[in-house]
């Protein structure tokens, strides 16, 4: 190679380069605007009402929060994700047999979230549930927390 | 009235249509003909060869652009007002249903011809050396198709688009790695809702269409540029298939030279391009074949525009859209379905969301790209090709099976119920 190939090797060389992290730079620049900054969307924490709002027996379905929250008489309270873990639809509690089902594919989750039938991966999950200081629950659905979480107020 | 005659002169700047060099000339100095070849073989034309699905196609595209642009101007792209504003369009909106009904009926036919095509094109070999690459470019067309489908599925905002989308997008997080992402991206949120409803009307209105045009182009030139369409089965066993050359490429046949015009012609336009300019170019033996563009071709497609046109304009006066109630996120329909022609992913989904819902659809469509190449097999003959001919009609069988499946025999909770059991939906 002599000085004059040298030079132009390195010439194309550099505008390869150039050209490369330019569109790389780009496509970055793209996916992170396309990405928001911002969500305005539900908060993952929020306050549900009294616990004397809510009866023993079956759970109440919070409808905004996508959320079952049961009251047992001796155990307390727990918040249950009506989210089916398989793709996102929202699954109905049946009182009949305790049993969440979904709509969608057709699976089938025992009253403690774990899958018994149909292609839902995992089970469903179950939030954290505290009591705030002006006395109303709280829930977290950052924290997901075993199926035998339970509050007692 | 030489004016007049001026002006018109001055317009198409051609001989009269009654001349050969006329209609040579109406073909190459229009810029919208002149895709078309002047001449073309007659046999070539022929309804039984090519079914004329992919002009189909286009068209019913054609009348998705136009449709679609009239209903931009009464739709808002956020909810609920989205949800009103279909509802303004079934009965406030002057023809707004039969508008809403045309785009409809054409989105659905557009899916049933793209894949007919598809399967014209496989079974006529149509796919082989030269016209590979135009294969893919056409897989790509029936994967826009399909990303057209789907994201004008949300648009109503009603049941049934929210839940089809809802599941829909739920299946590309299963991706490996980037799935999460990916559907946060495409929704512009965690859930399906205002941020994902605009961000799937920027893809339908916008980039998917652009898209579809410009690659339309590419399919269309491509078609050209491989020496038209390709022969017709019945007429291969009649003459010895040419050597083929591609331009620009290495020839077999080197070297390239100035292909000698017939002594008859009257048209020498491509004399000034060397060698070969075309695939299968007319040999003198089929020169009594071939006819003018005008009037054969452009009749029988227009014939054909017309025909596509009156069927979505005559199912638009009797078949209405459905469209539900609101979308409620908190509500699912039981049983909840996505739009028929990803019933079949939904049942594969219904198995296993990752097997079903990724990794297979990305098979098929690999397999699909890689046909034209990995199809070693030079021959055009439907007896040379028993083993690919069973493979992919056991592809197309399976794909219309579970179609079937999906959309006939699941009922509430995804359960098998035959369609002839009649079950009550939401029963608790
Ligand atoms: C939006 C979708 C599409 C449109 C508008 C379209 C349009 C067309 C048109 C008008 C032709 C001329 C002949 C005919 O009518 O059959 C054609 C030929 C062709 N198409 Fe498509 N097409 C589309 C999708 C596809 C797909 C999905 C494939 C395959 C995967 C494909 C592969 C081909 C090939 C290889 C040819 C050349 C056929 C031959 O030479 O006989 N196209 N297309
Ligand atoms: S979304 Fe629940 S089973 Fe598929």
């Amino acid at each position: 190679m002599n000085r004059r190939e040298f030079f132009k090797f390195s010439w194309g060389a550099v505008g390869i380069a150039a050209l490369c992290s330019a569109v790389g730079i780009s496509l970055a620049a793209v996916v992170r605007f396309l990405m928001p900054s911002v969500f305005y969307e539900p908060p993952q924490t929020f306050k549900i009402g009294e616990p004397g709002d809510f009866p023993f027996g079956p759970p109440t379905f919070l409808v905004d929060e996508k959320i079952f929250v049961f009251r047992d008489r001796d155990k307390g309270f727990a918040a249950a994700s009506a989210v089916c873990t398989h793709l996102g639809c929202t699954v109905a509690h049946f009182s009949s047999d305790q049993k969440f089902h979904c709509p969608c594919h057709g699976s089938v989750f025992a009253a403690d979230g774990s899958v018994q039938h149909g292609p839902a991966p995992r089970a469903l999950d179950w939030f954290e549930v505290t009591q705030a200081r002006d006395g109303q629950l709280r829930v977290d659905k950052d924290k997901v927390v075993p199926p035998t979480y339970r509050l007692m107020v | 009235m030489n004016l007049i005659r001026e002006i018109w002169q001055s317009i198409v700047r051609r001989d009269p249509l009654s001349t050969d060099k006329g209609k040579s000339e109406l073909v190459f100095l229009n810029v919208w003909l002149h895709i078309h070849p002047a001449k073309v073989k007659k046999e070539n034309l022929k309804f039984r060869h090519t079914f004329y699905l992919g002009f189909i196609t286009f068209f019913l595209f054609l009348i998705l652009l136009t449709t679609g642009i009239a209903l931009m101007v009464y739709y808002r792209p956020y909810p609920p007002q989205a949800y009103q504003d279909m509802k303004d369009l079934q009965y406030v909106v002057f023809m707004g249903p039969f508008l809403r009904n045309m785009h409809r009926w054409a989105a659905h036919g557009m899916v049933i011809c793209v894949f007919l095509h598809m399967c014209r094109v496989f079974y006529t070999s149509s796919y082989k050396k030269p016209r590979q690459f135009n294969w893919v470019i056409g897989v790509l067309l029936l994967l826009l198709t399909l990303g057209l489908s789907f994201t004008g599925y949300l648009l109503p905002w009603d049941q049934l688009a929210y839940w089809a989308i809802t599941v829909g997008t739920n299946i590309g997080s299963y991706a490996p790695l980037v799935g999460g992402q990916v559907r946060e991206l495409l929704l512009g949120g965690h859930s399906v809702g205002e941020a994902a409803l605009l961000r799937f009307y920027v893809l339908h209105v916008a980039v998917l269409p652009s898209l579809m045009i410009l690659l339309t182009i590419v399919h269309f030139w491509r078609v050209r540029k491989d020496g038209g369409l390709s022969r017709p089965i019945w007429k291969l066993n009649s003459k010895k298939i040419e050597t083929l050359v591609t331009i620009g490429a290495p020839a077999e046949v080197a070297p390239l030279q100035v292909a000698a015009a017939s002594k008859d012609k009257t048209y020498g336009l491509m004399e000034v391009v060397t060698g070969k300019p075309i695939f299968e170019t007319v040999t003198p033996e089929e020169e009594e074949d071939t006819v003018f563009s005008y009037p054969y071709a452009f009749v029988r497609e227009a014939v054909v525009l017309m025909a596509t046109v009156t069927t979505i304009m005559a199912m638009s006066l009797f078949l209405n859209a459905p469209l539900e109630e609101l979308a409620n996120p908190a509500k699912t329909p039981n049983p909840a379905k996505a739009p028929w022609y990803f019933l079949g992913l939904q049942e594969l989904v219904s198995h296993s969301a990752l097997l079903g819902g990724v990794v297979a659809p990305a098979l098929m469509v690999l397999a699909l790209l890689a046909i034209p190449y990995l199809d070693r097999n030079t021959s055009r003959n439907l007896a040379d090709r028993k083993l690919i001919l069973w493979l992919f009609t056991i592809f197309v069988v399976a794909n219309l099976a579970l179609i079937v499946v999906g959309t006939f025999f699941r009922g509430p909770g995804w359960a098998l119920v035959p369609p002839w059991v009649h079950v009550v939906a939401g029963a608790e």
